[in-house]
């Protein structure tokens, strides 16, 4: 599915340990990746001095891993450039690093983060960058809503970012707790929950099983970011894979945002996917 | 791969940093990206919406429709007493919504305590140069320096270490000073000796670290993070409030919804069918249910402080009745915390062999003897006392030390020993290397074994026999301690003080020789079995989560009779492999013990116990506590050595750090939800006959017999104090041997509700509208004929109806004080708060008849002392109704033998 990999690097840390994520992505996928740093103009000097360098270190990283890699160095707008080298290139799933600024404004809007989101016609992964102690994700926490939609790209991601660390995977799905008007609250024990997993995660599952991919499943009703994020905590977890929001900007605001509240608090690395690839039987 | 499996150049080279430190433009750049080192607050309810919550929630929803019923009445027909209502009802709004929102509103301290543990500024090398800067500038890649007495700002990677030592109490709870140096470690990140966690302290030596992780990132910042954020959900209690409320919700909608239209088939305005609307609400609703279950758990909490159980969420009080399982820690909660030596062996039992051993306890012994005092840590102490006791004082200078580690599970030292004190026939003094700790730790050091004051090569035959000794020891419950020696061959490397003085740790540590085995008792406190069969016979189920070893825990556990049994055990490696479901399945069994475990564990217990529906108790006193401490339904922390971490995170503070104190407070949480019960089937009898009147106003074409005051003048006058002592009743014994209560059981349940509305609601509205006839008949009063409002002789026949109402609410305040049990038998006078309230009932009800102020409030008009006497036999037929009842209830209703089963119902008889 992954044949051509791009991750935009710039003078910042993050970019560079994003693009470690997407060195073992094209590692596992046997794809080439594409380096590429767009120089915003005016930048400073000493900043143009820090992305070059890390370009080459990656550079250097990637041959050391014999990966295909080719190294793009442009200047002007980075949404607008990026987007052109994908459809020049046909990439098919581009890594970026989130900015501070994505965790500080709602809704990320007007950000780099969303307008990558929103402009590229490839699949986007952005990668929120917290904890550099965890080099390699060992376990992987993957909440799942209960209607996936590109099920077939989002198990594939999951799987080959399994592969590329040897990771555990636990599958997690937050639903809203179950409540009546005289009972209240109703509890149920976990084994109750799964009898009730949508299907979608069903089908989610069996994708990762044709991948040979370890993984186990929880269910834990609550607030969806809340819930998320303290399982990520307690248990834990080196890593999230979350699906992009596909909330309007009034449904955030009226029933909040999961994604954003993951991406504010995530106690470990976090990557946004944002699929582009159709399934294939849709 | 994580950062403590790397070597320091891989690490440097992951962060982007060097030896030089990071130049001030990148770490300005990481600080723009990666934010602050600092621990934030987790994003709350702000205060403001915090209490507008309280004013919408369902109970206050249904009372803003009355007030707004009442306040479009006095648009529509001024000068009816509306806009007073109105008022009322919106009083009672804000009182019930102050209540609750002062009983919910507590600073979470939490996380103000855990910012106090993080340093203010740190030494950090950048562009090169050692400066000061502020810890949250601190950026993943800074080089930080540290030294005795620092705090450590953010999990940092060590790169360079002199004799450094930490102590991760503040994360870990274990206390010992741990070593850190920069070698490369394969084992889990939080156990690794090659980071220093951000808010520990270096207790000694220097290093230099890089850090990896800053903020909220940190092991630390997981902590806070989880403190602020586990939120453990509505109580128990609350749960069931929602559901009575929302019962009554919808009664209070059908009957008026139903009445209305009744009235407007038989005939009825439109204003007496409104009149009649707002009437049901009111009457309905038991304004006074909130404030009054909020004052009983706060006398319920102040009966547990007097008890060395400090409550600090008033719910908990109740929630604390209803736990299913207690997780416990082993010493100073089921234990003294008293250690003392009971045991010695050796191999040829021979007393210069024990005075040996001894010898090696003194030694390699950091507690101290001071001006007649011992002082240290209660382990070392009891080894320090008992050495002395048996061998006298001993003294020799210690050139080196590795202190107690959990991983290593032992501690060395080597001291300068003179000629004439070895253990062996020849000695010429030296440097003698001294080590105790856990048999585990240590057999597999050693090549020989000290018999007859002579080394000899430790066979086979030899080791099992000291093994043997070691598990027959902690089978009677004792934590056995190894000791072993090596006399260290010259030439010694060159000396210096602290540390490991020159000495290389493999080097010292091999070819021991095997001195013995001390065996520590750490006595049960005398009053926990007891405490435990209350457990027990109350269904409740006790796991010991501890850190000592299984044969230990197990001892202990059939000593103070928690097992009895073969139990499960799980040691905590075996623990971190199992899955959640076998856990659970682990879980299920009647008798399970958590050994070896660290406090880290305890959230995934508690958790997994939660989801399978148990109400959790959990005792802690580690900053790392804290998160199980929140996320349990009730968080139990230790007053004596708990950190304020802890204390701030919990529900509960035990003064007195003992189990049986938890087992106290239980049986009061118990008795607190019993006489909530009680009261609430006192408060719901007086629905009936604040209903009935409206009924008859409807169906039967008579004047209003009870006017909306006159029924907020008993739900929130004259009925609290008597409800209020219902809720200081004294819980029964019984109540410690019933299953704890069935999560299904309702608070309002079908025969409480039977009991207080066809049993002893109907007799009270029977007094009442006998009061209200008596009185128009008197008055010359002829049926179908509509008084004003200000007629004294309608007012005087509201008056009596209500006078009615509380003379007897006086018989049923005795009724409900039990449920089955006769008045006489739990003993008529056994609690005075009753005669109190009763008082406080007349004396209120005297000024709402005769005092010219009550008159004008609630409508009254005096009535002939002669009328209350009329009514007083009303009281005795349902006193001795209810005695009757609860007599055919013993004897025919109650099953035989009585069962402890979970579910059994204790409604309302």
């Amino acid at each position: 599915m992954y044949r051509k990999i791009l991750t935009a690097v710039n003078e910042h840390l993050n970019s560079e340990i994003t693009a470690r994520y997407a060195m073992n992505l094209a590692r596992i996928c046997d794809a080439k990746l594409y380096l590429c740093f767009i120089a915003e103009r005016g930048l400073p000097s000493a900043s143009l001095e820090n992305a070059e360098e890390a370009m080459r270190r990656i550079f250097i990283e990637a041959s050391k891993m014999d990966l295909r890699a080719e190294t793009i160095t442009e200047t002007g707008d980075p949404v607008r450039m990026v987007s052109e080298i994908v459809r020049h290139e046909g990439i098919d799933i581009v890594f970026a690093s989130t900015r501070r600024e994505d965790v500080e404004k709602r809704f990320f809007a007007g950000t780099v983060a969303r307008r990558l989101l929103l402009t590229l016609t490839s699949s986007v992964a952005l990668v929120r960058v917290v904890h550099i102690g965890r080099i390699h994700p060992k376990e992987i926490l993957v909440p799942l809503k209960a209607r996936i939609d590109h099920v077939e790209e989002r198990a594939y991601f999951t799987a080959k970012i399994a592969q590329a660390f040897s990771s555990k995977t636990l599958l997690f799905h937050a639903p809203k707790p179950l409540s009546r008007f005289f009972h209240g609250e109703i509890h149920l024990s976990p084994l109750e929950w799964e009898k009730k997993l949508p299907d979608d995660i069903y089908h989610f599952m069996e994708h990762l099983r044709r991948y040979r991919v370890i993984h186990d499943g929880r269910m834990v009703p609550g607030v969806t970011g809340r819930t998320i994020t303290i399982e990520a905590s307690s248990k834990r977890h080196d890593l999230i894979i979350m699906g992009a929001s596909e909330r309007s900007l009034l449904s955030s605001i009226l029933k909040g945002n999961p994604v954003e509240d993951v991406l504010r608090d995530t106690p470990c690395d976090l990557i946004i996917l944002r699929p582009g690839h159709e399934d294939t039987d849709s | 791969m994580k950062i403590q499996t790397l070597e320091i150049e891989e690490v440097l080279s992951r962060l982007v940093t060097s030896g030089n430190g990071l130049t001030e433009e990148e770490a300005r750049r990481r600080l723009s990206e990666f934010g602050f080192n600092e621990i934030k607050e987790i994003k709350k309810k702000p205060l403001p919406l915090k209490f507008f919550t309280q004013l919408t929630h369902f109970l206050a929803i249904i009372l803003w429709i009355g007030a707004g019923l009442a306040f479009l009445s006095e648009y529509l027909r001024p000068g009816e007493g509306m806009l007073t209502l109105g008022f009322a009802i919106v009083s009672v709004i804000f009182i019930n919504a102050i209540f609750t929102f002062v009983q919910e509103y507590r600073a979470e301290k939490a996380l103000d305590e855990l910012k106090k543990l993080l340093p203010f500024f740190v030494s950090v090398i950048r562009d090169g140069k050692k400066k000061e800067i502020h810890a949250r500038e601190v950026v993943p890649g800074d080089l930080i320096l540290v030294s005795a007495g620092d705090k450590i700002p953010a999990d940092a990677r060590i790169i360079e270490s002199v004799a450094l030592k930490v102590n991760n109490a503040p994360l870990t709870g274990e206390s010992e000073p741990m070593i850190r140096d920069k070698r490369i470690f394969l084992g889990e990140f939080i156990e690794s000796p090659n980071i220093a966690f951000a808010g520990t302290t270096v207790l000694s030596g220097s290093g230099k670290a890089v850090v990896f992780v800053t903020g909220m990132r940190t092991e630390f910042g997981r902590i806070a993070h989880l403190t602020g954020t586990v939120e453990a959900g509505l109580s128990p209690l609350q749960k069931e409030i929602v559901k009575v409320t929302r019962v009554v919700a919808f009664i209070s909608a059908i009957m008026g919804i139903a009445f209305f239209a009744i009235g407007y088939l038989i005939g009825r305005t439109f204003w007496e069918n409104y009149l009649f609307a707002i009437g049901i609400i009111v009457a309905n609703v038991p304004e006074g249910l909130l404030p009054t279950v909020t004052l009983s758990l706060a006398m319920g909490s102040q009966r547990m402080a007097k008890k060395k159980a400090l409550i600090k969420t008033l719910t908990s009080v109740e929630t604390l009745g209803s736990v299913t399982v207690i997780c416990t820690d082993k010493t100073g909660t089921i234990t003294q915390n008293k250690m003392e030596v009971k045991r010695t062996w050796t191999a040829d039992g021979r007393e210069q062999t024990t005075d040996s051993l001894l010898k090696i306890a003194s030694l390699c012994n950091d507690a101290e003897f001071i001006d007649g005092e011992y002082r240290g840590e209660p382990t070392e102490t009891a080894l320090l006392k008992y050495s002395r006791e048996k061998i006298g004082d001993l003294r020799s200078e210690r050139m080196s030390e590795i202190p107690f580690d959990s991983d290593r599970k032992r501690m060395t030292t080597v001291n300068i020993i003179l000629p004439g004190f070895s253990f062996l026939k020849e000695n010429s003094g030296g440097l003698v290397a001294f080590t105790k700790g856990a048999m585990e730790g240590i057999l597999p050091l050693c090549t020989h074994i000290l018999i007859n004051e002579e080394k000899i090569p430790i066979n086979e035959n030899l080791r099992e026999e000291s093994i043997n000794a070691y598990h027959s020891l902690m089978d009677t419950g004792l934590r056995v301690l190894t000791f072993a020696y090596k006399e260290i061959i010259p030439p010694y490397p060159p000396l210096a003080k602290g540390g490991m003085g020159g000495f290389v740790v493999e080097e010292i540590e091999n070819n021991m020789v095997f001195a013995g085995l001390i065996g520590l008792e750490d006595p049960p406190r005398p009053e926990v079995p007891e405490a435990i069969k209350k457990c027990q016979d109350a269904g409740i189920k006790v796991i010991m989560i501890t850190g000592d070893g299984s044969r230990t825990a197990l001892a202990i556990s059939r000593e103070i009779g928690l097992v009895k049994g073969i139990p499960v055990i799980i040691e905590g490696d075996e623990f971190l492999m199992m899955s959640d479901r076998e856990i659970i399945k682990n879980l299920s069994e009647k008798e399970i013990i958590f050994a070896r475990m660290t406090p880290k564990h305890k959230m995934r217990v508690v958790s997994i116990l939660k989801e399978e529906g148990e109400r959790v108790a959990v005792t802690g006193d580690g900053v790392n506590d804290a998160p199980a401490l929140k996320k349990a339904d009730i968080g139990i922390a230790m007053g004596i050595t708990g950190t304020d971490v802890a204390k701030e995170a919990s529900d509960m503070v035990l003064l007195d750090d003992n189990f049986a104190t938890i087992v106290n407070a239980v049986e009061e949480g118990r008795g607190v939800y019993e006489n909530i019960r009680k009261f609430v089937s006192y408060i719901f009898s007086s629905n009936i006959p604040e209903i009935v009147p409206y009924l008859s106003y409807v169906l039967l074409r008579i004047p209003l017999p009870l006017t909306i005051m006159q029924i907020l003048a008993v739900d929130l006058g004259t009925d609290m104090l008597p409800a209020l002592a219902l809720g200081a009743e004294k819980p029964t014994e019984e109540l410690m041997k019933r299953p704890p209560r069935d999560p299904k059981e309702r608070l309002l349940n079908l025969k409480l509700v039977n009991r207080a509305y066809f049993f002893l609601g109907p007799i009270e509205a029977v007094a009442g509208l006998f009061g209200f006839f008596y009185v128009l008949k008197v008055g010359g009063w002829k049926w179908g004929e509509m008084l004003s409002p200000d007629n004294l002789i309608y007012m005087q026949a509201t008056t009596a109806c209500l006078t009615a109402i509380v003379i007897t609410q006086i018989a049923n305040v005795f009724a409900c004080r039990s449920f089955k049990e006769s008045v006489f038998s739990i003993g008529l006078f056994s609690n005075r708060l009753i005669f109190a309230g009763i008082a406080f009932e007349i004396v209120l009800q005297l000024f709402i008849v005769y005092h010219p102020w009550g008159n004008k409030i609630f409508s009254t008009a005096p009535i002939a002392s002669g009328i209350w006497l009329l009514l007083i036999p009303f009281a005795v037929i349902l006193f001795l109704s209810e005695e009757m009842r609860k007599l055919i209830s013993r004897r025919y209703l109650t099953p035989s033998p009585p069962s402890p089963l979970r579910g059994e119902d204790r409604g309302g008889g």
